[in-house]
């Protein structure tokens, strides 16, 4: 198989469970159900189990991390993903691991029907994403409609015990063929027994001809009656030119749980909207810029941005940028240019370099010009192995100088 | 008029000079195969490409090897191998993709073809750099789909879809701002993002919490990928939060800023030093100062840090009947009790 060594690769599912409390992962069922489900899929197994181990490691306040994650379609109605970590110095914390993902999915082999459980992300239309420990099911019927509910304990880190926390939603959408879909989704969040959300929202996704395509979504709080949030993208397409508009309107204290006391101040709504375009100028160079104006309350501004991206060959594998950024709000405003470059050195030896300049209109005491540099080498020993090694530089508001080096080693066992 | 002429002039020789760079003129050595002139000649595919028609989901990729060559065209101007100048890698690579990741077999559709390999390989007679995969409207040609289609059920095709590298042709193409753009767009079709990414993709950022780093941390080698968090973002993470309020909170719970600030010394809870991020005008005992307009546009930024229990910090003055006033803005309605939900009874319960 061919890899690209600059996709982020997504491949796996197996992992041993990290050390420390294991009685406290054990008690978790999706843990016991997953590596069950993993220990069969070494039995009978329709594709190949992809396993992928990670080593990173950061100075000066060491902290190392090893991350093992994997997934697996064990036969076509059944498959599993993971990911699992352990780790020393992250967050100040001296052990520590945690599951991020681990869920098993049946499927109905015609896709009418799935179910997930396990510890898992749930993103129901205008639901913002949640991850739960619990269990997700999907029904679609042949007439392009589709209901989806879930359920389960929103995931405490490091395996935290909290009682009474609990969230249960749905979504029922349907589909107008190929071209349009429309969805309205419910959820009730507690925290500690007390109302933490509930919500009620609507999504559309429309792509009536090919060049054109719509999105929206919002959310209405069913606690303190009001609009948490609208988001709206439309976008137009041509060979190499695309071009977007959008607009997002949130409401910052009903983006809080509603048992926290900053939920509790009123309503002041951001509202931006602005346009950006993409062009392939010429077959190595890509262009990028964005431009949105933004109103909160009394305050005004604006952001835009302008991106260039030249790729040295054919392949892409080598890669100049240049970034120019200008965040105009007042008393937080600031301009930044960001420079990247990757260059292949040798066919299996890469290196890479990003270098960043960011001054704040109102610096005060904290430095006038923020610099940031990182340099790095990425050594690709085979399909399976790479490494690779950085140093990053900078100086910033809290510390005036600061020197990091940082390591990662990356397995890939393919079967 | 003149000096018109010259700017035109040098752009022009700019262009000329940075065509290479730019991709306007190839510089890959590699030519591509000449399949146009073959089929026009009247070789037959399967000449070249022997035993395809037999071919079953296992087995050789079927590319000519210089001995195939060489049965035909005896004189060879080179002694090197055929492969090394005719024919471009990516060719290559595509068909052990498509070995790897589909569920495809040449036996049957050269049958079903009656032989004619341009039914679906229509591109063979372009002998220019193009890619030679049929696209997926040429299997649709055939084979209907459209209830596996609505069903995101690839199975039956796609092995591996990520394994493919395959990018949809049309609409949600992960280019431009795609980070701001990727919530909206996944809202209605999450199981169309499923076919691809797996549900760690959308944990490693929206897992907070749980993750072991920042994608941009782990991936600290490749600048090109974007992220809100790249770069020098935690010494301008502060104006970045209040730039754009709410942000922070579609993925950071309350208390993220809390430990990071203790440890920096920002914080008037750290362990040596305290040393306050808020301005001198923050607090005023007599006019109350900039805290409340602060707060109200941005409160998950005060819940970054004195969430939980550290709300305290403002019932003390704000409680009903205490110095700080009515906390609540204009308009504020909700339907909790406020004798005994949360957060409402903190500072409306009688007595507390």
């Amino acid at each position: 198989m061919i890899r690209d060594p600059n996709v982020l690769r997504c491949k796996q599912t197996f992992w041993r469970a990290p050390l420390g409390d294991f009685r406290a992962r054990a008690r978790s069922a999706p843990f016991a159900l997953g590596v069950a489900i993993l220990f069969l899929s070494g039995l009978t197994r329709a594709e190949p189990l992809r396993l992928r181990g990670d080593a990173f490691a950061q100075t000066p306040s060491p902290t190392g991390l090893l991350i093992l994650s994997g997934e697996d379609r064990v036969k076509p109605w059944i498959s599993a993903e993971g990911l699992a970590w352990l780790g020393a110095g992250v967050g100040g914390e001296t052990g520590a691991g945690d599951v991020l993902s681990l869920a098993v999915k049946l499927r109905d082999p015609t896709g009418h029907g799935e179910l997930r459980v396990g510890r898992l992300m749930v993103t129901m239309g205008s639901i913002r994403p949640l991850q739960l420990d619990g269990a997700s099911a999907l029904g679609r019927t042949p007439w392009g409609s589709s209901l989806e509910a879930f359920g389960g304990a929103p995931v405490v880190p490091r395996f935290g015990e909290r009682s009474y926390d609990w969230a249960v939603g749905g979504r029922l959408a349907q589909s107008l063929g190929e071209k349009a879909k429309l969805g309205v989704a419910y959820v009730h969040k507690r925290d500690r027994g007390d109302l933490a959300a509930e919500e009620v929202g609507a999504d559309l996704a429309i792509a009536p001809t090919r060049t054109f395509d719509l999105a929206a979504r919002t959310a209405y709080d069913l606690v303190s009656w009001g609009l948490v949030d609208a988001l709206l993208s439309a976008s137009l397409r041509f060979a190499s030119l695309r071009l977007e508009a959008f607009a997002t309107r949130r409401s910052p204290s009903r983006l809080l749980p509603a048992t926290s006391l900053f939920s509790v101040l009123g309503d002041a709504p951001a509202t931006r909207a602005g346009a950006s375009v993409r062009w392939n100028a010429a077959p190595r160079l890509d262009l990028l810029g964005s431009g949105a104006v933004y109103v909160q309350d009394d305050r005004a501004g604006y952001d835009a941005f302008l991106r260039a991206n030249l790729r040295t060959d054919d392949e892409g594998k080598g890669v100049l940028g240049l970034e120019l950024r200008r965040q105009g709000v007042p008393q937080s405003g600031w301009t930044g240019i960001r420079a990247t470059a990757v260059l292949p050195v040798l066919p299996r030896l890469r290196a890479s370099t990003e270098l960043e300049l960011a001054a704040a209109d109102h610096p005060d005491s904290r430095g006038a010009v923020w610099p940031w540099a990182l340099v790095a080498m990425t050594y690709r020993a085979s399909d399976r192995w790479d490494m690779a090694l950085a140093t990053e530089v900078a100086s910033r508001p809290a510390v005036a100088r600061e020197v990091v080096g940082l390591f990662r080693a990356s397995y890939a066992w393919d079967r | 008029m003149n000096h018109k002429k010259h700017i035109v002039l040098f752009l022009c020789v700019l262009l000329g000079a940075c065509a290479g760079i730019l991709g306007i003129k190839p510089r890959n050595g590699e030519r591509p195969f000449e399949h146009r002139a073959h089929v026009t000649k009247g070789v037959a595919c399967t000449v070249c490409h022997e035993g395809i028609a037999k071919e079953v989901r296992t087995g050789p990729l079927h590319l000519p090897t210089t001995a195939t060559c060489v049965s035909c065209h005896a004189k060879p101007h080179t002694q090197q191998s055929c492969g090394d100048c005719h024919g471009e890698k990516h060719q290559r690579q595509e068909v052990e993709i498509a070995k790897h990741a589909l569920r495809f077999e040449h036996a049957k559709h050269v049958v079903a073809s009656n032989g004619s390999c341009t039914k679906c390989h229509a591109k063979i007679g372009e002998s220019r750099d193009v890619s030679l995969m049929p696209p997926m409207v040429s299997c649709f040609a055939c084979h209907q789909h459209e209830k596996q289609f609505a069903a995101r059920d690839c199975n039956g095709c796609h092995v591996d879809l990520p394994a493919e590298h395959v990018t949809p042709q049309d609409h949600l193409v992960h280019d431009g701002d795609f980070i701001r753009e990727h919530g909206v767009r996944a809202a209605a079709s999450p199981d169309l993002c499923a076919t691809c990414h797996s549900e760690r993709t959308c944990l490693s950022c929206h897992g907070v919490g749980t993750t072991p780093a920042l994608p941009a941390r782990l991936t600290f080698d490749q600048p090109r990928l974007s992220g809100l968090h790249r770069a020098g973002f935690l010494s301008r993470h502060a104006e970045e939060s209040r730039n754009n309020p709410g942000l922070c909170t579609t993925c950071h719970a309350e208390n993220t800023c809390r430990s990071c600030h203790e440890q920096q010394n920002v914080s008037a809870g750290g362990p040596t030093k305290r040393r306050s991020p808020h301005p001198s005008t923050w607090l005023n005992p007599t006019r109350g100062g900039d805290h409340g307009q602060a707060a109200r546009l941005d409160p998950a930024g005060c819940a970054g840090c004195h969430g939980g229990a550290g709300e305290q910090l403002c019932i003390g003055c704000h409680k009903v009947g205490g110095p700080g006033g009515n906390p609540h803005g204009p308009g504020y309605t909700s339907r909790k009790d406020k004798q005994n939900d949360v957060p409402c009874r903190f500072c409306h319960r009688m007595g507390s």
